[in-house]
């Protein structure tokens, strides 16, 4: 079961006071949340299964009433959960019972586009698609993409460092994130990066994108946006075996050619998407391939021509091209939907996220049906082929008991085989709290003890987000002490010269 | 004397900082030494040479990943890619010919390489080496060993460190592996050259390409007197500035985004196509910067100047009026080299290139210049102070004694506090 830090008494005990000083902050009407039905709504993230009410959520409007905020939690003491559209998956906004929730949904104005730059200056509370809406009218558009984009805001999306299916050409939000505003636990309000390149001093910008709200409250983001591709045209083909669908998408990388998207499908996730949504996938192969090139015409057309060549070689079964937008976007209605899908044909589904070396695709795979079998819970597998971001599906019933208890555990085994393949826990959900007790499974305590110093460096009483992506917090004290066996005598072996 | 220290393993590499650290002997940390001039001078009494933790671990072209020991010379690992048509996307020029005559091409280590997050022509499409480290294993200034990342492209597992440790001048932590991601050749390229002689026409140019659906790869400008840098039969011809514009990729649509392109910018000056052959040449030495070779300017400032790209024309022409010299641009302007004769530059010089670069919301480097003047400025552009006290807890967290590279980026002031 899940542990939490333990409630702080003496800040609970103080509640009526917190509200008093946060209206003062916040005068605004509804900027302050109090009541339990109204604290309701923010009991969770994406990740249902964990939920906790909030001591409070305040919403504020500006970038100063979020640095008064923080400061005024600094002095007293108080944890602070950041939360975006709580879209998340890995539990990273799930509130504490003594801390204060920063909903950033107040901050949801586009700020400045720059064309000439290529940049776009947000509030935090946008969401991902709001983005490309305000820009492509001039046919631009952000490029990374998570399937909540709809929802999902851009501050939630630094925080998690959030992917989606065009990471291999495109990259993660890190390599689109050009600049923040950033409020500390001090309240010091801070700029990172910029429209330049190069930033003076550490590269703070990296270090703040992916900390799952850990360092500081981002209260403006500038991010690169691109000019459109002129067209995008889809591949689906078929495999006999999910081991011929990774031959080929090797292949295609082999030839030089860099898929917008790459996409692969298991039997059962195939079976249940068709059964949903009816895109016209082949029932009768084990693995489907998604292929999307996207560029001016005379590309995609050409390169349409060549991947479909490899893909014969490679032993498709199956080959169907996109002859308009219609029908590539019918191809994607398939893979997106494959989510609630499952759902449809499962009472619940828990959704893992590990990423594998995809050469080692079918070996996992295997894996994970001799699992599936000892666990006695089914799984379908969605795989963002391309870059190794494997979204097996658990499905599995929340009103059986133990079921929830074994879905958890099968889904610990499949991220440690991901890990034992030279993987990772996580592609693009986050830690969180839903794989932070694995945390182990890829890190050294020295190794997480180095990424706790970067946490001292920003939130020295570790009031932000506490109890998330670390397993252990340990102590400033313990994280200062440098340890004896470290320090060695001069190395005989050492060649000196 | 200067005790150098040459560990041939990890554990090695351990025991020499631990020992650094028990005896508070501060390290300076080099590869090759290739770009040891590059930042301040570390006078330590003691070398960490980890040239000898070398060799590629693994390389699987088809997961587009190649990880080596950080001494790994570049040449080696360049070698290895250009075998299976492979390279590093972010396309790393020869930044040691710009400090020092005696370094060849591809000279340094790919740990080098990291530390110092150099970056190519293609850094305003693609991003520089932080962009592309996928993972790396250390010894941090607490004589401990550190990983983090992986050896795959999209892992949100932990706090990002690889960004940090891409760009810390080895001054959180000694790299001796590290993970890349690779990515394949290009079919083909084409490079559209437009006569410009003026920095601000030059800039608007290239904005509008950068703006253009023509997925332009590389953007950068040639001065007049640096044009027969350029290996290109029609550069003498013109006796004039060159604007440079890359395409890359599948050859039917190279062909068509360069035609649209040279229509683009037709309004800029006369417009032509460059071909494959002559295309790689002229890329090599803007990624090199070539005219501003070591070699052939030794007695020469240098100064890196980054700016938000639009705005590089106009701070160009800025910095060529008060600041007198040479310049080219690269990263369609935000990348403005400024070359200034002497190798001992006035203090109003200095701050003036600092002043007209802040002003643009943008830095300004010193890459060469004469020992006096490094030691007299900061050699990087200085930090917001509220950024500067967060760098300065980070640099105290990981290495609490101060003894990895000691004042590579920030001098040592009077009172000893500096990076």
């Amino acid at each position: 079961m899940l542990r939490m830090p333990e409630p702080d008494q003496n800040t609970l005990a103080r509640r009526k006071d917190i509200i008093a000083a946060m209206r003062d902050i916040i005068p605004s009407p509804g900027g302050v949340i109090v009541d339990d039905d109204q604290l309701r709504p923010y009991e969770c993230d994406g990740l249902m299964a964990y939920r906790q009410l909030p001591m409070i959520v305040v919403l504020p409007e500006n970038t100063q009433q979020v640095a008064d905020i923080l400061k005024y939690c600094h002095t007293h003491k108080i944890r602070v959960v950041p939360r975006g559209a709580g879209t998340g998956l890995s539990g990273g906004a799930l509130p504490m019972a003594d801390a204060i929730t920063i909903s950033m949904m107040k901050f949801n104005r586009v700020l400045d586009i720059d064309w000439d730059n290529r940049a776009a200056v947000v509030q935090p509370g946008v969401t991902n698609l709001g983005i490309t809406r305000a820009v492509e009218h001039e046919g631009f558009y952000y490029a990374p993409d998570p399937s909540s984009q709809i929802a999902c805001s851009i501050g939630g999306n630094i925080a998690e460092n959030s992917g989606g299916v065009h990471c291999l050409k495109y990259g993660l939000t890190t390599n689109n994130v050009l600049g923040v505003e950033m409020v500390t636990i001090e309240g010091e309000i801070l700029r990172i990066g910029g429209k330049g390149l190069d930033q003076a001093g550490y590269d703070l910008l990296g270090i703040v994108t992916g900390s799952e709200g850990l360092l500081g409250i981002v209260t403006e983001v500038t991010v690169r946006i691109l000019r459109k591709p002129e067209t995008a045209r889809a591949l689906l083909l078929g495999f006999n075996s999910s081991e011929e669908g990774g031959n080929c998408v090797a292949a295609i990388i082999a030839a030089g050619i860099i898929p917008g998207g790459l996409e692969m499908m298991d039997a059962p996730a195939i079976k249940a998407t068709e059964e949903f949504v009816q895109a016209g996938y082949p029932l009768d192969v084990e693995a489907l391939l998604l292929v999307e090139l996207d560029g001016p015409q005379v590309e995609v057309d050409y390169l349409i021509d060549r991947v479909g060549k490899i893909a014969k070689d490679c032993g498709a079964v199956y080959s169907r091209i996109s002859e308009n937008e219609e029908e590539r976007l019918l191809f994607w209605s398939g893979r997106k939907n494959a989510f609630p899908a499952i759902g449809r044909i499962s009472p619940d589904y828990m959704c893992m996220d590990g990423t594998i070396p995809r050469g080692r695709l079918s070996e996992v795979l295997t894996g994970m049906q001799n699992l599936s079998k000892q666990h006695g819970l089914g799984v379908a597998n969605v795989f963002h082929a391309g870059d190794g971001n494997l979204h097996p599906l658990i499905m599995f019933d929340a009103n059986k008991p133990g079921d929830l208890e074994k879905a958890e555990a099968f889904g610990a085994d499949i991220l440690k085989l991901c890990v034992a393949v030279g993987g990772v826990l996580s592609g693009e959900h986050g830690i969180g709290v839903e794989k932070r007790d694995l945390m182990g499974e890829m890190f050294t305590t020295d190794d997480m003890k180095h990424q706790e110093r970067i946490k001292m460096a920003f939130d020295e009483d570790q009031l932000l987000n506490p109890g998330k992506v670390f397993p252990t917090l340990h102590g400033c004290g313990e994280l200062k002490t440098l340890h004896a066996k470290a320090v060695a005598d001069k190395f005989p072996d050492i060649p000196r010269f | 004397m200067v005790d150098v220290l040459s560990p041939t393993t990890p554990d090695q590499l351990r025991d020499a900082v631990g020992w650094a650290l028990g005896s508070e002997t501060p390290l300076e940390i080099i590869g090759s030494g290739s770009k040891r001039a590059y930042g301040h001078n570390v006078q330590t009494n003691a070398v960490l040479d980890c040239s000898k933790l070398s060799g590629i671990l693994f390389y699987q072209p088809e997961e587009l990943v190649i990880s080596a020991r950080a001494g790994t010379p570049l040449a080696e690992i360049k070698a290895a890619l250009a075998e299976k048509n492979q390279q590093f996307h972010f396309e790393p020029g020869n930044f040691p010919g710009l400090l020092d005559a005696s370094n060849g091409p591809d000279a340094g280590t790919i740990g080098g390489l990291v530390a110092c997050n150099i970056a190519g022509p293609r850094r305003i499409k693609v991003g520089a080496a932080r962009d592309h480290l996928l993972g790396f294993e250390a010894v941090s200034g607490r004589a401990e060993d550190f990983k983090s990342g992986g050896r795959v492209m999209k892992n949100v597992t932990g706090f990002d460190l690889s960004k940090l440790m891409a760009g810390a001048f080895g001054t959180l932590g000694v790299m001796h592996t590290v993970t890349l991601k690779v990515m394949p050749n290009d079919e083909t390229s084409a490079t559209v050259i437009v006569a410009c002689s003026d920095p601000r026409a030059a800039g608007k140019a290239m904005t509008l390409a950068m703006r253009s659906e023509n997925e332009v790869s590389a953007a950068a400008w040639i001065a007049p007197e640096d044009a027969p840098h350029l290996d290109v039969p029609l550069a003498g011809e013109y006796g004039s500035g060159l604007v440079v514009l890359r395409i890359e990729g599948p050859q039917p649509s190279v062909a068509w985004r360069a035609d649209a392109l040279c229509r683009a910018l037709a309004d800029f000056g006369e417009c032509h196509e460059v071909p494959e052959s002559h295309s790689h040449s002229i890329w090599k030495v803007v990624a090199d910067v070539a005219p501003f070779a070591a070699a052939e300017n030794s007695d020469s400032t240098l100064w890196r100047v980054s700016v938000p790209p639009a705005s590089g024309g106009d701070v160009c022409a800025q910095l060529i009026e008060k600041a007198g010299g040479r310049a080219m641009m690269d990263w369609a302007g935000g990348l403005i080299w400024l070359q200034v004769p002497g190798s001992d530059i006035p203090a109003a010089t200095v701050s003036a290139v600092r002043d007209i670069a802040a002003a643009a919301g943008g830095q300004a480097v010193l890459v060469r210049a004469s020992g006096e003047l490094r030691k007299t400025i900061p050699v990087f552009h200085p930090e917001n102070p509220a950024l500067a006290r967060i760098n300065a807890k980070i640099k105290e967290n990981l290495d609490p004694h101060g003894i990895l590279n000691p004042g590579r980026i920030a001098p040592i002031s009077q009172n000893g506090e500096g990076a």
